[in-house]
């Protein structure tokens, strides 16, 4: 009982995590119609540059703002520089963003090497909880990963350019003709998306390795969460990162990891099939 | 006079003349090693062309085709060392295995398009991927089976092996150069032109009488037997099998050496795969990181070749001989007075 | 009397709040041209949506030739002879012209030849090079039909309508986007086509509609407003009621009239 409590605690808090990275995921396939391959990487990036800001400045707080700023630079240099020259083509964003993963992988392997790393959380300290002690940054990341959803949906929802961003994922021929400048949305867009994964990257490198490959284990995770949780539904989205990290949690506690990944693989076959358009569709607006 | 045709014919008996020199002119000019590195471009470039099938021809993006690859190599591999047969049966197997698994799959995923299509495919992949990993006793999980190779044919005195290196490759020759054969019979064909109306406009297709699901699994089971076809050459050729050819990477490979090499085209997805894993041999001798090469190279040709390598000729072509057209046009107008 | 060609009872179809087609019972004997006019949103072009296939009906029934073709799909719909138009022009833009009828004629077969040439058949050949001439695209054959103008799309549309050799012929504004000339030629060749198939025709130019119409039916908020022949629907207060706040057809209305 109490692994089973402990599992589903630890799939909450990775699901709040995914929820960042596949909120990221979702807007620019919103947005942009770009099937992101890279968007795993863009997680990985994040752990890796967390473990530069630690070694560089020896305060892993620093990083909680330097990597998702520079995680927003790089994206929006990669929107300019790959992927509006393809036109949000979306059979040729698949073979960019592969190209781009493949960079992004093996810019780390060159920089930061192949052997994994761990990260000490900066918080050290650990209370005692279901009979065993349960490290108080797991919590703490879950609560920043919570005020990072909270503000993105009132950043989306209470500034100019959010308001843009929804009026552009909704109807983009109209929106450009209402004079809602699109390439720059883009640019943010893909800034924003880079560095919500970056951000999750931050969060997630004390209680995971570092290392280039997390960002290919994690990716099909996010789409799971993009698909189930109904395309463009970014509430759906979060909500079903949530349910599926728990349930995986929960199963993890009877089975072994590869049969909680299958069953959350059927599970997602069988919304496709039945629901495309995503679990929770009627129950948000 | 040098039309398009004509130099597209010229250059593919040009190209299969090279096929059947390689043996003997590879080892003079390069190495043996080469020999075999073209084998495995044949034996990739097949793959590759089931996922230009799917995404050239009937307009389905295929994220899954490393399941089916699976299926064609782990039939051979587990049809060799577990059931102890011989080449022939194991290699039907394989072709067998990997089209059943197409047909139950597909009859599910053809009922989706485009994005939903995409996922859905990785999806059974990873599936299958997670499932090979886990029952080592049967799949070896990622360290994978490797099988002692049973000799092709043995007639009279006479045996065929693919321990015998020019044996392998010309039998990998045949089989692909066959496939390939098959698939632009198909595409020219009746049926071939039904896919491209489906790829070109889905609702026009069904209101004209296709019945657009149905050629949707056809052509979904094609693709999974042309993909198992490569699957179960690869056991072959490398004498194993692993479940990490079935994860989504590999799929996703087949997916930039087809759009890469020009999708929609027979032969894109031998130039994509051939641009591919000569950038990595020949990279990987001096860098270890070729990939960071490889992933330039595809995003370069996206932006500049949006229709891949080969559509990228044709239009050259098509433009130069337009040219000569009208330049020959002119001449003759100019020498009539 | 000969049994309806096509007969729909109570037949209705919502979009959430909008009831698109709402009760629609409709009987249309063969041998004749039937034109169905209407303000815009009137329903038209989701009755034949509903008779092609293309959507479900929320309830009610179609028959053709006194057959129930209620649920059938698509494709069984077009196999029994049904072939329809779009409104917005809809080919294969990739395919060629003559392409473009090459396929139309052969999606009609049981089986398609696999490995075959499609090159080789002569029969379809001719039938296409035939039907080229007669909507007058000949010198256009090889053009993606991608790259053709608005009006011989619409024409290109009307050929592969031709070329599979329909029992019922469904055309949803085929006229529009047509220069004056092109209008006629069509105009024409429907009329050609009206004297050995069964057709309906959603037009929005009255002229047209005046010319070439055996029966006129008016739909409104997905109903019928009236139905009778061109001269007591030209009469019919209702109907002028209706395209009222809608000067241009008004003026159509009239300009038929006095024509
Ligand atoms: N797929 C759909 N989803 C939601 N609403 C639809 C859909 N198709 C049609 N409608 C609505 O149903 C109503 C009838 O549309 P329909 O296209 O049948 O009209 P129409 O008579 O063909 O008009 P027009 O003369 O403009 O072509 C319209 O209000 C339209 O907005
Ligand atoms: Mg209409």
């Amino acid at each position: 009982m109490d692994t089973l409590l402990l599992l589903a605690m630890n799939g909450l808090i990775w699901g709040l995590i995914i929820a960042l990275i596949a909120l990221g995921l979702s807007i620019i396939f919103g947005l942009l119609d770009i099937i992101n391959i890279a968007h795993g990487d863009f997680f990985m990036v994040g752990t890796v540059l967390a473990w530069f800001t630690l070694e560089l400045t020896g305060n892993f707080w620093v990083a909680f703002l330097a990597v998702p700023l520079i995680g927003f630079i790089l994206g929006a240099l990669i929107q300019r520089a790959v992927i509006q020259p393809i036109h949000n083509v979306a059979a040729l964003s698949i073979v960019a963003t592969f190209g781009l993963s493949l960079i992004l992988q093996e810019g780390v392997r060159i920089t930061f090497g192949t052997t994994p790393r761990r990260i000490l959380p900066p918080i050290q300290s650990t209370f005692h909880m279901f009979g065993i002690d349960y490290e108080i940054y797991r919590l703490f990341a879950a609560l920043v990963s919570l005020l990072a959803l909270a503000g993105f949906f009132i950043f989306l929802h209470r500034t100019k350019l959010g308001t843009w961003m929804r009026a552009v994922r909704h109807d983009r021929e109209t929106a450009i003709a209402m004079g809602v400048p699109a390439q720059r949305v883009y640019v943010l867009t893909f800034g924003i998306g880079f560095a919500l994964a970056a951000l999750g990257g931050v969060v997630a490198a004390p209680i995971t390795t570092v290392e280039f490959r997390t960002g290919v284990d994690i990716l099909p995770f996010c789409f799971m969460a993009v698909i189930i949780g109904g395309l463009g539904n970014l509430p759906g989205t979060a909500a079903a990162a949530v349910l599926l990290a728990f349930l995986e949690g929960i199963i993890q506690s009877f089975a072994d990891p590869t049969v909680a990944r299958i069953s959350s693989l059927v599970l997602m076959s069988a919304v496709l099939l039945v629901r495309p358009q995503g679990l929770f569709k009627g129950l948000t607006k | 006079m040098m039309t398009p045709a004509v130099i597209a014919r010229v250059m593919l008996i040009a190209f299969g003349a090279f096929l059947v020199a390689v043996p003997w002119l590879i080892p003079v000019i390069l190495n043996k090693f080469w020999v075999s590195v073209i084998a495995e471009i044949m034996i990739w470039s097949l793959f590759a062309a089931s996922v230009n099938l799917l995404f050239g021809y009937i307009g389905l993006l295929s994220f899954g085709q490393a399941l089916y690859f699976g299926f064609g190599m782990y039939g051979v591999a587990i049809g060799v060392a577990t059931l102890g047969l011989s080449f022939w049966p194991a290699f039907g197997l394989g072709i067998v295995a990997s089209i059943a698994i197409a047909l139950v799959s597909g009859i599910f995923a053809v009922r989706l398009t485009w994005h939903y299509f995409a996922i859905i495919t990785v999806v059974f992949s990873l599936i299958f991927y997670f499932f090979a990993v886990s029952v080592k006793p049967l799949t070896g999980g990622d360290d994978g089976i490797n099988f002692a190779l049973p000799p092709t044919f043995s007639i009279g005195g006479v045996t065929g092996s693919f321990s015998d290196a020019n044996f392998q490759y010309f039998f990998i020759l045949a089989t692909v150069a066959l496939c390939f054969f098959l698939m632009h019979r198909v595409i020219r064909s009746p049926l071939g032109k039904a896919f491209v109306a489906i790829r070109d406009n889905d609702v026009r297709a069904a209101l004209i009488g296709l019945n657009v699901y149905q050629l949707r699994l056809i052509a979904f089971v094609m693709a999974g037997f042309l993909a198992g076809v490569a699957g179960a050459l690869f056991a072959f050729f490398g004498r194993y099998a692993s479940a990490s050819y079935m994860f989504y990477h590999v799929s996703g490979e087949a997916v930039v050496w087809a759009i890469v090499g020009g999708a929609g085209t027979l032969f894109g997805p031998v130039v994509g795969t051939t641009l591919f894993i000569v950038i990595r041999e020949i990279v990987s001798t001096h860098w270890e990181h070729h990939a960071f090469i490889v992933g330039a190279v595809a995003i370069l040709v996206v932006i500049f070749a949006p229709k891949g390598l080969v559509g990228l000729w044709n239009a050259e072509l098509a433009r130069w001989s337009e040219r000569t057209n009208d330049a020959s046009v002119k001449t003759k107008l100019r020498t009539e007075p | 009397m000969t049994e309806a060609v096509l007969r729909t009872e109570n037949l209705t179809k919502r979009f959430g709040g909008l009831t698109a087609v709402d009760n629609l019972s409709l009987n249309l004997p063969g041998r004749r041209l039937h034109a169905i006019i209407g303000p815009n949103g009137a329903g038209k072009t989701t009755f034949f949506n509903l008779v092609s296939g293309l959507l479900a009906a929320d309830s009610g029934r179609v028959f053709f030739q006194g057959r129930d073709i209620t649920g059938l799909k698509p494709h069984e719909v077009s196999r029994l002879g049904i072939k329809r138009t779009m409104q917005i022009k809809s080919v294969f833009p990739q395919l060629s012209v003559a392409e473009n009828l090459w396929v139309t004629r052969h999606a009609t077969k049981r089986v398609l030849h696999p490995f075959r040439a499609a090159s080789s058949d002569l029969e379809t050949r001719e039938r296409v090079e035939h039907t080229l001439e007669q909507i007058g695209l000949t010198a256009l054959a090889q053009r993606p039909a991608g790259t053709l103008s608005y009006g011989d799309v619409a024409l290109l549309e009307i050929g592969m309508a031709v070329i599979s050799e329909p029992r019922l012929l469904l055309l949803d504004e085929p006229t529009c986007g047509m220069s004056p000339a092109e209008t006629e030629r069509a105009v024409a060749k429907i009329k050609q086509l009206a004297r050995t198939i069964d057709i309906v025709i959603i037009e929005h130019d009255m002229s047209v509609v005046f010319e070439i119409a055996d029966d006129i039916t008016v739909m409104a908020q997905g109903g019928i407003l009236a139905s009778g022949n061109p001269d007591e629907i030209s009469g019919d207060e209702r109907v002028r009621e209706a395209y009222l706040g809608r000067p241009e057809d008004e003026d159509y209305v009239e300009e038929a009239i006095h024509a």
